[in-house]
């Protein structure tokens, strides 16, 4: 189990005439990962996820806040002894096209780290072999065909399978998906998407999804935990359907209703709410982040932050929580 | 500026080819399709489907080692663009046929201002009145939710995605083409500027009278503007019709495979399927029989020889050899 609480990250960029400027990420973002779990992040590009998501990784410091993995603060770890504790957390590429070393074949790019695991666990190169065609088989590719082969003459939904298979060879609890299919052929996403779904099933690993695509965030972890993040902040957070089919804060409510409506198939909901303004990082940090773009603010909204309160499964960090009717309905045929 | 009303576009059995080291392979492989004046038409297909060579030659533009092999692309008021050559295609581009290309976020010049590339386009097409065009382009950009003025005076680098995507928009509709080709119009764009810029099209596409084409490898961006709904795969349009119907109820088995596959809001999550297999590349593009038939369910002996031909039957085109008879019973209710 994994637990990060109050979780900040703020980028500086270097100064200039006008002087140094500082972008925070993250302001102070807790959630908990269960053991075979499933924990998605959705929002907009520039809204810390990816930043989140590699934190979580290890691969990412963070200002303030803690992450307990298993009951031990990694703050109290010197950073090379936080290294066995962050193996076990595995980041799955967004692009597999660049995920890959192109020099290298499959056998060797999964043949790195196995060996590392081999040395670790007192086995030898029989079991290596093995191992790599068992990950390959898992991930749903023949073997034989793949090893020998370089990342280009694989097709993308194949090679982010490898990149999944690659991650794996470190028998890692908790994967860390993010805008895993973006890349991949329409046809192809679903694939993908069911084979995390299936190791979550069968691996017992947690999942942990990063993505701006609500619909996948409920194939893959309809039973899990849905975290709504709009600047750094976590603005509405609950079991995943529960927040899609009731969202309270109208941030929650802007992306669900600029899902687009697959006409024919399904009917717009009745209430879809559109944002005032496009986003933009120079809005004020006073008040309530969303405030600017909200088409229900109140004066109170630009004066005072709201802080997430919950009603014990689903919390929200909005002064005027409203429920809503967003998402499309199915057509009656 | 004339006002000329929206043109319709009539392609016919269009093949391009692309040339390889393996020979000249087929991109498109006898393409027909129409897109009634006035309508918003949106092509979906993924990769190597085909979609951006058909949308190029819209504008006689595919590059070597590319070619249009065979067929024609009827377009009103311009005649067969595919004979159109030099000055006379130059022409074409930009004053009749507005194109926004496939990253239109990347595609401006970074070392000009947006209204320095708009003045470099109105002279290339003999504008005599530059300050008009300008102001145009002000009243566009405006009608975007953009500050028309701040946004002429800005290089590429102080927009964000989004106000470069309308930026794009502009530069189709600025020079009062009437028919538009948007490639990929909202890729790479975040889910509410991607609302907000198909709003926009919709919206523009009414107020100005324009016979739009979209092209598209994501359903719910061609499910949610397009009247009109061509799915491509392997170089050919496997079904065609109007959007509602041909989503409601699909008739060919890729068609219904790709919907299957998209995971929803509404309904059961689970009832989402994968597709089996994978899109074919220039090189596997099978060269006898039907191009889907190695991921169909419904393989039948013939769809191994014979490349179905498309068969119309009320305002649907379907090119499969396994649902184009009448007797065949269509059960839609599955996919509702």
């Amino acid at each position: 189990m994994i637990t990060a609480s109050g979780i900040t990250k703020t980028y500086k960029q270097r100064g200039n005439m006008l002087g140094a400027r500082a972008v925070p990420a993250l302001r102070g973002v807790d959630f908990t990962i269960e053991k075979g779990g499933a924990v998605t992040f959705i929002g907009e590009s520039g809204c810390g996820k990816t930043t989140l998501g590699r934190i979580v990784a290890g691969l990412e410091t963070y200002d303030s806040g803690d992450i307990v993995i298993d009951g031990t603060p990694m703050s109290s770890l010197k950073p090379r002894h936080r290294q066995p504790f962050f193996r076990r957390i595995q980041l799955i590429h967004q692009d597999p096209y660049s995920a890959l070393n192109p020099t290298r074949t499959i056998h060797q790019t999964l043949a790195a780290p196995l060996a590392l695991r081999a040395k670790q666990t007192g086995r030898g190169k029989a079991w290596m072999e093995e191992r790599a065609r068992e990950l390959l088989a898992l991930v749903g590719i023949d073997p034989g065909y793949v090893l020998p082969r370089y990342p280009h003459q694989l097709s993308g939904g194949m090679r982010q399978r490898v990149v999944i298979a690659r991650a794996l060879t470190v028998d890692p609890e908790v994967l860390v998906a993010d805008e895993s299919v973006s890349m991949i052929d329409v046809s192809l996403r679903l694939g993908v998407l069911a084979l995390l779904k299936d190791l979550r099933e069968r691996l017992d690993v947690s999942v942990l999804f990063i993505t701006h695509d609500i619909a996948t965030a409920r194939y893959i972890g309809g039973d899990g935990e849905l975290y709504v993040i709009y600047r750094g902040q976590v603005v509405e957070s609950g079991p995943t359907e529960r927040v899609i089919s009731g969202p309270v804060h109208p941030y929650t409510q802007s992306l669900l209703s600029a899902i687009p409506v697959l006409h024919g198939v399904e009917r717009p909901g009745p209430e879809r709410v559109v944002p005032t303004e496009a986003l933009n990082e120079a809005h004020s940090d006073t008040g309530c982040l969303f405030a600017r773009r909200c088409p229900f603010r109140t004066d109170r909204c630009e004066a005072e932050l709201p802080a997430l309160v919950s009603d014990g499964e689903q919390a929200h960090a909005c002064l005027h929580p409203q429920r809503r009717n967003v998402i499309p309905v199915e057509a009656v045929a | 500026m004339t006002r000329t009303s929206a043109p319709g576009v009539r392609v016919k059995d269009l093949t391009v080819v692309y040339k390889t080291p393996a020979g000249e392979l087929p991109a498109l492989g006898g393409v027909s399709l129409s897109l009634a004046p006035g309508t918003i038409t949106g092509i979906v297909g993924e990769s190597g489907s085909g979609k951006s060579t058909l949308a190029l030659s819209l504008l006689n533009a595919v590059q070597p080692p590319g070619r249009i092999k065979e067929g024609s692309v009827e377009i009103d008021g311009l005649g067969n663009v595919v004979e159109l050559t030099g000055e006379e295609l130059r022409r074409a581009r930009g004053r009749q046929v507005g194109y926004v290309f496939q990253a239109a976020q990347n595609s401006l010049n970074p070392l000009k201002t947006v209204g320095k590339q708009l003045l470099d386009l109105g002279r290339s097409h003999d504008f005599d009145d530059l300050p008009a065009l300008l102001k145009d382009a002000r009243a566009l950009l405006g009608r975007m939710g953009l500050d028309g003025g701040r946004v002429l005076d800005s290089y590429q680098h102080e927009l964000s995605g989004g106000m470069r995507q309308r930026v794009g928009i502009m530069f189709a509709l600025v020079l009062n083409a009437h028919l538009v080709v948007l490639d990929e119009p909202t890729t790479a764009l975040d889910m509410i500027t991607q609302a907000a810029i198909l709003k926009i099209v919709r919206d523009v596409h009414h107020e100005r009278g324009l016979t739009t084409l979209i092209i598209t490898h994501d359903m719910g961006v061609a499910a949610e503007v397009t009247d009109s709904l061509a799915v491509m795969y392997g170089g050919r349009v496997v079904e065609h019709g109007p959007t509602t119907e041909v989503l409601g109820s699909p008739r060919h088995p890729y068609t219904k495979g790709l919907i299957r596959a998209i995971p929803r809001l509404s309904g059961d999550i689970d009832e989402a399927r994968a597709l089996p297999g994978r899109p074919p590349t220039l090189g596997t593009i099978p060269k006898q029989g039907c191009v889907f038939r190695e991921r169909c369910p419904m393989r039948i002996a013939v769809c191994d020889t014979v490349d179905p031909e498309p068969v119309t039957r009320d305002a649907r085109t379907v090119a499969c050899h396994a649902v184009g008879r009448p007797a065949t019973p269509i059960v839609p209710k599955e996919y509702v």
